[in-house]
């Protein structure tokens, strides 16, 4: 199995975990969820700049499909 | 629904199944709430039922899905600051020179267009210069050899030149260095170390830009977006657009992400003049890549590169969620860095001993002869690279913190694999503050062409010396194996109405013995950065939530008078506790003809009078274009009603081309220096960063309806460099950058002002006196700007209430450069004499003011003016003006 296939496996496997056994969430039971330090993302400003410096230091580009970012050849 | 909507604007009535989270302002725009909730509340019979479901529907997390919900209209503005730690040479040259720093200023905007349509746009601008790793040979063949100016050492040079190109390797190739004869037998004696060591090269300051925008539609349970952008810099552009969607379903308890992006990008460099003979650029002959001019070498080429991006975002418990993804990246063309170069060493193998048991040259028999070369490095033109991400978020109820665990595997065909683990715990304060402490690790394994160094088994030949190599082959620290720690901490601070401030600082250290595994690259190549950052957001979706619509006459109340953009301190707050934060951009542009005084004058003029008496102090050159851009950050806060204190920080870059003179004497004329001519010529000279700090106390002298007097004093603070300068070029040194291009004044200023402005119906009018007076005779650098004297009145028309023009006048008087640079400065053109500066200035403003009287958006507040000169009439010899624009916005609360 290569790299690719593994990868693909691993995201199956959180797929049908949640599809058997993630407990239904109500609505009226996201209030937790909907905090701001919930979010995916809490800092999006902060993480795009800490993003642009690891990736002009780092040999792995950002990873994800946004683009831009210029070259970094410092 | 009436009900439904109260509930959706009071964030403190208490609910009864689960309390409303205390962060209304995330919550959506109403219309997409009241529409929802009307299709939901079709569906559920009981009243109860009702009530119930409309109130767990006001609940933001419900509305959109988790991705999405951070996705309010806002205004952000960011500063950061990167610097990087100073690299071992291991030597015992001094290494004087500045690390790499970067400093970064981000302003953004995202706001909802027309119902469910959204536009975001960002602007973000780079500046860095410093010293930086272009390649990597053995300590003993002696790179960073020094370099001598006026005596001292002045730097270390990026080339490896030892004896001609000969180094001494043993049978094994292990790099020796000579260290006596043997008087007795004649025979040499070397030593051997396998340390390695980087050769550094500097950065002239030099700025990218990047502006990029997003339009999307969000459906109930759906979302797509459109953007694309530009990012510019002198050397590279890219190019790239970009199409996202979010599926929700599971009733929203699952969303799908589905991201494609294409990127296209053009490197146009210019190979690093100062090692022009030395970096052999034969394998890049046929690649179509170079361009040759008599001067330098440019390598021109283009990269395409396709991602895309799968993810899937799951809410597992009413307490945690996570999301994974899978990415694939596809990239073709040029992705080698063109300042990186490979140090090859080329090495005869079966030396002949020619006198007996060791060689006539005095080498003993076990030490051979190598030649070193130095290439452009190359890089496979295809790279495949997939990843998976997981992000895991846990809420702690017992400590209302977030606990973010993110980690991500790549790999590609590269070979490089890579790990990063990332967890932040976001922990709310109290009093709206929150910390947030930051670990993160990242490891990776060496690309597979990757070496610090090449050893050719084979004697050098010359020209086709790169036939021999690799096809690929780079010394990148990037592309070694290493990891990387690094742990850092965020505050942010939530005011009233939206308005949020946040701070960060991060650590970062880079280490070959952090490789997950072992085996990383030596110590050599380790080191280290810090970043820290500010911002400020506004969340302009909380403004209509944020009180009731009894708050917004007070935002007309404390707006007063109209102000031209262009004027400053014209504008004091009365409510003691008062809060403005606001954003200035100044731009300044110079071009036309070179002037004496207010005429234009021949270049001729400028070559025999603009600049020194001997030929060799002619100008040569003379400044083409220039232009200037500010940003400025306003906070005010009002202690009292008849004082307010402010906060300005600034940012500051410019740009300047510059032409030769018609008539001027040969480059050869002005000596070395001369050698940097063509270059001025061709590249021109960008500067960027911090400028000076403002800080300043406003006093209300006078009060009655329709006239006011307030009193400004304050200091702007040196906060700005004034010691840049330019690289070493031709192996000449390039001293300070001109004095206009320095990014502060360099002293501590004092800027007192006396502003009255006055109100009678539509009509309003002001006039400002203000002056800046240098504290200091000079700065660190031995020079002192001169002062300024401003006068200026204004007139002003309220066309409707949320809307008025200007006009205005205004007459400015400044002293020419006190002091010289007290070290190195290059004289080429009038720019680089002291007398050729400052003047005396009529301009005429046109300016428009947009006030939001009430709504969602009250207490914002826009306005533009452009000046346009009127009468120049500078000291000595400057470059005309075509004008400014200043724009300003404004937010109180």
């Amino acid at each position: 199995m290569n790299k690719r296939e593994q990868a693909l496996s691993l995201l199956l496997l959180v797929l049908s975990v949640c599809a058997s056994g993630c407990a239904p969430v109500a609505a009226w039971e996201r209030g937790n969820l909907a905090k701001p330090q919930m979010a995916l993302d809490p800092y999006p400003m902060l993480n795009e700049m800490r993003g642009h410096n690891y990736s002009s230091r780092e040999a792995v580009a950002g990873g994800s499909s946004s683009g831009g970012g210029g070259c970094g050849c410092y | 629904m009436a009900v439904t909507e109260m509930k959706a604007r009071d964030n403190h009535t208490p609910e009864p199944v689960e309390p409303l989270p205390d962060n209304a302002f995330r919550q959506p725009k109403r219309n997409l709430l009241s529409r929802t909730t009307k299709s939901r509340i079709l569906v559920s019979n009981s009243p109860a039922l009702q009530a119930l479901t409309a109130a767990a529907l006001v609940l933001p997390g419900l509305m959109l899905s988790p991705l999405a919900a951070a996705e309010d209209d806002e205004v952000g503005l960011q500063y950061s600051h990167y610097q990087e730690g100073k690299r071992n040479l291991f030597s015992d040259v001094p290494n004087n020179r500045n690390p790499i720093e970067v400093d970064s200023i981000h302003g953004g905007a995202r706001m909802t267009l027309y119902d469910r349509v959204k536009f975001a746009f960002n602007y973000t601008q780079d500046t860095w210069s410093g010293a930086t790793p272009v390649t990597t040979a053995p300590k003993v063949f002696v790179g960073n050899q020094p370099i001598s100016f006026a005596g001292s050492v002045s730097g270390a040079s990026p080339m490896i030149l030892r004896q001609g190109g000969q180094v001494f390797v043993d049978k094994n190739f292990n790099p020796a260095q000579f260290v006596s004869t043997d008087p007795d037998t004649g025979i040499q004696v070397f030593s051997k170390d396998a340390q390695l060591v980087h050769t550094l090269s500097v950065a002239s300051p030099e700025t990218r830009k990047q502006g990029d925008f997003k339009l999307s539609y969000e459906w109930d349970e759906a979302a797509l977006d459109v953007g694309g952008g530009i990012s510019v810099e002198k050397d590279y552009e890219s190019r790239f657009v970009n199409l996202g969607s979010r599926w929700d379903f599971n009733q929203k308890l699952t969303s799908l992400n589905l991201g494609l992006s294409y990127t296209n990008s053009d490197t146009n460099a210019l190979i690093d003049h100062d090692a022009q003979t030395y970096i052999d650029k034969n394998a890049y002959l046929n690649s179509g890549q170079l361009k040759i001019i008599p001067t330098g070498t440019f390598l021109q080429s283009n990269r395409q590169d396709w991602a895309t991006n799968l993810g899937l975002t799951q809410i597992l418990t009413k307490d945690a969620l996570i999301q994974a993804s899978i990415g694939y990246t596809r990239g073709t063309g040029y992705m080698a860095n063109p300042y990186k170069v490979m140090e090859v060493l080329f090495v005869d193998p079966n030396q002949v001993l020619d006198c007996g048991d060791f060689f006539c040259d005095g080498r003993p028999a076990d030490i051979l002869q190598a030649d070193l070369k130095a290439f452009l490095e190359k890089r496979p033109d295809v790279r495949n690279q997939w990843s998976l991400s997981t992000r895991y978020v846990q809420y702690l109820s017992f400590l209302d913190a977030a606990l973010h665990f993110d980690y991500r595997y790549s790999h590609d065909d590269w070979g490089i694999n890579a790990h990063t683990f990332e967890a932040d715990w976001v922990q709310p304060v109290g009093n709206d503050w929150t910390v947030t402490p930051r670990l993160r690790y990242y490891s990776q394994d060496a690309a597979d062409f990757y070496q610090p160094y090449l050893v050719i088994n084979q004697p050098a030949a010359g020209a086709t010396d790169y036939q021999k190599l690799p096809a690929s082959y780079s010394s990148d620290q990037r592309l070694s194996g290493y990891g990387a720690l690094s742990g850092g901490i965020s505050i942010s601070k939530q005011f009233a109405k939206g308005v949020s401030l946040e701070t960060g600082f991060e650590y970062y250290t880079h280490a070959g013995n952090l490789k997950l595994g072992g085996g990383g690259e030596g110590n050599y190549a380790d080191f280290n950065y810090y970043v820290a950052n500010a911002a400020l957001k506004v969340n302009l979706s909380a403004l209509g939530y944020g009180g009731g619509a009894g708050d917004h006459s007070h935002h007309e109340h404390h707006h007063g008078v109209p102000v031209p953009a262009g004027v400053m301190f014209g504008h004091m707050m009365d409510k003691p506790g008062e809060i403005m934060v606001g954003y200035r951009y100044m731009y300044s542009t110079q071009a036309g003809n070179m002037l004496r005084g207010s005429d234009s004058v021949a270049d001729q003029t400028i070559v025999n009078q603009g600049c020194g008496v001997a030929v060799v102090d002619k100008c040569f050159l003379t400044p083409n274009n220039m232009n200037m851009h500010m940003h400025m950050l306003d906070i005010m806060y009002a202690p009292t009603d008849w004082l307010n204190l402010m906060l300005m920080p600034q940012f500051v870059d410019m740009n300047m081309t510059m032409r030769r003179l018609d008539g001027a004497p040969p480059d050869a004329a002005a000596g070395d220096k001369g050698l940097h001519i063509e270059h001025h010529v061709d590249a021109g000279h960008t500067t960027g960063g911090v400028g000076d700090t403002g800080m300043y106390a406003l006093f209300k002298l006078f009060d009655t309806p329709g006239h006011r007097v307030n009193m400004t004093l304050g200091v702007t603070a040196p906060t700005g460099d004034v010691g840049i300068m330019l690289r070493r070029n031709h192996t000449v040194d390039g001293g300070f950058i001109h004095y206009g291009m320095q990014l502060g004044s360099g002293t501590w200023d004092f800027k007192p002002s006396l502003t009255y402005t006055g109100q009678i119906d539509q009509w309003s009018w002001g006039a400002q006196f203000s002056g800046t007076k240098r504290l200091q005779d000079k700065n660190s650098s031995g020079f002192a700007f001169g002062d300024i004297l401003q006068s200026t009145a204004w007139g002003s028309y309220s066309l409707f209430n949320w809307l008025s023009a200007s006009v205005r006048g205004v007459y400015t008087v400044q002293g020419a450069v006190k002091g010289e640079f007290n070290g190195l400065i290059e004289k080429l053109g009038p720019m680089d004499y002291t007398n050729n500066y400052g003047g005396k200035y009529w301009d005429v403003g046109f300016g428009v003011n947009a006030f939001v009287p009430s709504g969602d958006l009250a207490g914002n507040n826009l306005s533009f003016e452009w000046l346009q000169p009127v009468v120049t009439d500078v000291n000595g010899y400057q470059l005309d003006r075509n004008g400014a624009l200043s724009v300003n916005w404004s937010y109180a609360f």
